[in-house]
């Protein structure tokens, strides 16, 4: 039976025949129904919003983590792994996206859920960070937790070779802000990466060194200028030039220029929006966490 | 005796612990930071077959093991003077205990918070093995008083286990005569509770409520933990703890505010309908059942209930040990091949629990590429070691085979041995040295010195002189003083060396001199007085050139302590090539100690890496053996080939 016979499937395929149409209609009805779902389950956000909570080790990442989740600090160790928790907001805090929303909307419950990735904070263990930070899914802001009692700049002269915690929490920064800064000059589509917020938060406001808010911000500045400025000067890594594939630039700046005094107002250039705000998790009367609450709201 | 005993997740929280002596947090972050993180203490164990690492610090002994598919790591603190024998056994009873009894919640993804009611087991099970241990000598303290044997789930003395616990130093051993005693003392926190339930009728005597009906709450308890209702939260020991010492300061002075309500934080006290749930049963059904059982019969069976628990414990730690009977021997030929052909499908797909015996093979092979890519055999075994105890006990990723799986490991145990723990910014520490610092003044500004020691003929000098172009490129006045005065030639080669670079930077305005005594001086002599001109007339950096010596050689070796105690240099770098093969790990470590008590090195400088390729291995087995970074890297003949160390780099290198 050859293709031409009057009862070959090519030939029925297009006669008037019953099956014919109904197979037709199945599919052209099938078919943007199957391309819909197929297309719009890859795009649709399948997971909460994330918080990545980042800062050098010991200034009470895991210990805010542990807050946000049940309401009281629990006893914590420095980290060795992240950890993700999934966090609702408390009822005196709404979302910022559910400003229009009537409070007894159902609805309203599932925008105040967050997720809040904790990484760990030693200096070897910072690629989880990293990590998060090359590829994040559906990131909402970065908790960069600094210790405000441990940034007194006068222990950086006495001993020169120990960084002390200014100079940690600096060049953590510095880095985290650059490789933003890289993700965002770096993009190839014209959209480029949202706003990425970046909440300082100073953390252990309840003891007696502690700097206040304003003072973490200039002397977080300061610092990043000088680590700027070495950074600058220092000697290249060895996978520039040795690299087959290296058709990057030779270094990178960090704001406008790479020179001057840094202010993190200067990150605004490239969509990173930086406030820095004070609190503690563990405390006389209780962790104060208000004002990062309600950073995190806003975001949401 | 045992300080404190704490369960807790590698990502930090303290899951559940029991402190008798309070420990500084210190103490297990340094456990932590040492023995996880750094790897730098290789745990002192294997004294015996199955004996638990030990890790020692300011006077504590700690012990631990690890689940680790839960994540989970379990620290026993105890005063290093206290020699306890059942400390390993506690360790592995508590371990198949918790992960058993909370393995449901601890899977839960997103939550840090688990509900562990844990008091009684670990008590009853500390009580079992001191018993078992010797008794007869002489003990300071019973830990565990009779007290908190009671369960947890009969509903009337719910609070027992966690009302102030009795002073351990005050109680005597003697215990079946003290076991009514302590059961009064036990309830009389909290009298409040019962008394105002007419639900439990003799509150007169005590033992009475004691006994609950234990199968029943006991189940509702797991149902409650199952379910982690906000209630059984309440239940976590610290926090419940805390809120019973309120309860009996706050008892006198309660609260009512104008509007007859009761203040706020009193609520708690007053509801103790909740504490009762949060305790013992969560679904009225529990309830129900604990009505329904016959409380007459109850009447003097604390020891029953006691039994019950010993029971639950028991089997479940038969289990485990069957468990781990049942895994190890491959029962006859069928099932060894059905086992086989499972676990080449497993390979494949992933889901495989990995065993010792499956990572063997690849781990072998592992080993060899590190072999094959200049990595020294002690460095090779020991990164294969770490991640085979890594990897142990661990389920392979869907898709993903052994050897996958092994790569991945080993490219993060790389990155995690190369990247320093802080941060290794030269000129940021020159910095901090030389210029005035306002807000300290009696840090007066002085020169930042920095040598350079290692074996003869690997570069000292002309890596010496590329860190001397780096320094001038930035501005910085310079002295180079000739520490060699042993080997022909030196001088003249370092004076050859300053002078082209002071021609090279006079027009970028950084100045370098030389300081030389001659040949056959003391060189730690030298160093010291370089140092003194140094910082009479004004030079930033010294940077110390010293003999090269083999590494082998007490007596040469032993005159690097006098130069460290002279010099006192700020940054000791030691050159190392990159050709060295095995020799490279005792270079390294007698380098490392030569510099007398407290004084190690700082940093590596590792020279002809052009001339290896991709065999960069020497990075590795140096960095192993001492726990010391690498700062900079050699890369060529000119004065710029001078480069810092890209950890993404090396590690890509190594498994290529």
């Amino acid at each position: 039976m050859a293709w031409h016979d009057a009862d070959s499937w090519l030939s029925r395929s297009f006669g008037p025949y019953l099956s014919t149409i109904l197979l037709a209609a199945f599919v052209s009805v099938a078919l943007p129904l199957l391309l819909h779902l197929y297309i719009y389950r890859k795009t649709a956000p399948t997971s909460l919003p994330a918080f990545l909570l980042i800062g050098p080790s010991g200034a009470g990442k895991t210990a805010l983590l542990t807050l946000l989740e049940r309401g009281n600090p629990s006893p914590t160790h420095t980290s060795q792994a992240p950890l993700s928790v999934e966090i609702t907001l408390p009822s005196d805090t709404a979302a910022a996206s559910n400003k229009y929303r009537s409070a007894s909307d159902p609805t309203a419950q599932k925008n105040s859920r967050f997720l809040l990735i904790d990484t760990p904070g030693h200096g070897k263990l910072r690629h989880f960070a990293s990590a998060q930070l090359v590829a994040p899914q559906n990131l909402k802001g970065i908790i960069y937790l600094v210790d405000a009692a441990n940034l007194s700049s006068d222990s950086a002269g006495v001993s020169g070779s120990s960084s002390s915690g200014l100079t940690e929490a600096a060049e953590y920064l510095h880095d985290i802000l650059l490789a933003l800064q890289k993700r965002y000059t770096n993009t190839k589509t014209s959209k480029g990466p949202g706003e990425t917020p970046v909440l300082i938060a100073a953390n252990k406001m309840d003891l007696f060194t502690a700097l206040p808010a304003p003072l973490v911000k200039a002397a977080l500045e300061a610092e990043i200028t000088r680590v700027r400025d070495t950074r600058a000067k220092g000697l290249l890594d060895s996978g520039i030039g040795m690299d087959e594939d290296g058709d990057r630039e030779e270094r990178d700046w960090l704001g406008d220029g790479g020179e001057g005094k840094f202010t993190f107002k200067q990150m605004e250039e490239v969509n990173v929006v930086v406030e820095v705000k004070g609190g503690n998790v563990v405390g006389g009367q209780g962790g104060e966490v208000g004002e990062w609450w309600e950073w995190i709201s806003r975001q949401l | 005796m045992l300080d404190s005993f704490e369960i807790l997740s590698t990502s930090g929280v303290v899951l559940w612990s029991k402190t008798y002596v309070p420990v500084g947090a210190n103490i297990v972050n340094s456990l932590i930071r040492d023995v996880f993180i750094e790897e730098r203490t290789k745990p002192a164990a294997d004294d015996g077959a199955g004996s638990k690492p030990m890790y020692k610090k300011e006077g504590y002994t700690l012990k631990w093991t690890t689940a680790k598919d839960l994540g989970l790591i379990f620290v026993a603190v105890y005063q290093s003077l206290v020699h306890l024998t059942w400390i390993d056994k506690l360790l592995d009873n508590v371990r198949a205990l918790f992960t058993e009894l909370y393995k449901d919640q601890l899977r839960q993804p997103y939550t840090s918070a688990v509900d562990c009611p844990f008091d009684d087991y670990f008590d009853r099970q500390v009580q079992e093995l001191e018993k078992t241990a010797d008794r007869t000598a002489t003990r300071p303290f019973e830990p565990t008083p009779t007290v908190e044997f009671t369960p947890p789930s009969s509903s009337g003395t719910d609070n027992g286990p966690d009302a102030p616990p009795p002073m351990p130093g005050l109680r005597k051993a003697p215990q079946k005569s003290v076991y009514s005693d302590t059961t009064s003392t036990d309830a009389t926190p909290v009298p409040t509770p019962e008394t105002s339930r007419p639900a439990s009728p003799a509150v007169s005597h005590l033992l009475t409520a004691k006994g609950g009906p234990p199968r029943a709450s006991r189940r509702a308890k797991k149902k409650a933990s199952a379910t982690s209702a906000p209630q059984s939260s309440g239940d976590e020991s610290p926090a419940h703890r805390m809120r019973d010492k309120k309860a009996a300061a706050k008892k006198g002075a309660r609260k009512w505010d104008d509007f007859g309500m009761m203040d706020e934080d009193s609520t708690d006290n007053l509801d103790y309908s909740t504490t009762d749930l949060a305790g013992s049963t969560d679904a009225p059904a529990a309830v129900e059942a604990i009505d329904s059982a016959s409380w007459g019969k109850r009447t003097g069976k604390g020891e029953f209930v006691l039994k019950d628990l010993d029971e639950e414990m028991d089997s479940i730690l038969a289990n485990a040990g069957a468990k781990k009977a049942s895994s190890e021997p491959a029962s006859g030929i069928v099932g060894s091949s059905l086992g086989a052909v499972s676990g080449l499908f497993r390979n494949v797909v992933g889901g495989k629990t990995l065993t010792k015996e499956d990572l063997a093979k690849p781990l072998k092979e592992m080993e060899d590429h590190l072999l094959r890519k200049n990595v020294a055999r002690e460095a090779a075994v020991r990164l294969c070691e770490s991640v085979e105890r890594n990897l142990i006990g661990l389920k392979t990723g869907s898709f993903t085979s052994v050897d996958q799986t092994i790569q991945t490991a080993m490219e993060s145990a790389l990155t995690k041995i190369l990247t320093p723990t802080s941060s290794l910014d030269l000129l940021r520490e020159i910095q901090a040295v030389t210029a005035p610092n306002p807000l300290n003044p009696l840090a007066a500004p002085r020169p930042y010195v920095l040598s350079i020691v290692g074996v003869n003929g690997v570069g000292k000098s002309t890596n010496l002189s590329k860190i001397c172009y780096f320094l001038l490129q930035n501005k910085y006045r310079v002295l180079v003083a000739a520490g060699d005065t042993f080997r022909s030639g030196a001088v003249e080669q370092l004076r050859v060396h300053v002078r082209n670079l002071s021609e090279l930077s006079a027009r970028e305005g950084g100045s370098v001199e030389l300081f030389e005594r001659g040949y056959g001086k003391d060189a730690a002599n030298i160093a010291a007085d370089a140092v003194a001109y140094a910082a009479a007339n004004a030079f930033d950096v010294v940077l110390i050139d010293t003999a090269g010596r083999r590494h082998n050689d007490a007596r040469l070796m032993s005159s690097l302590e006098k130069f460290a105690k002279l010099a006192r240099p700020d940054k000791i770098l030691m050159v190392a090539e990159a050709l060295v093969g095995s020799d490279s790990v005792a270079q390294a470590q007698n380098f490392n100690a030569a510099f007398g008590a407290g004084r190690r090195l700082d940093g590596f400088v590792i020279s002809k890496c052009d001339t290896v390729g991709d065999m960069v291995g020497t990075l590795v087995s140096m960095v192993h053996a001492t726990g010391v970074p690498v700062v900079f890297l050699g890369t060529g003949q000119h004065y710029g080939d001078l480069r810092g160390l890209n950890v993404k780099w090396a590690t890509r290198l190594l498994m290529s």
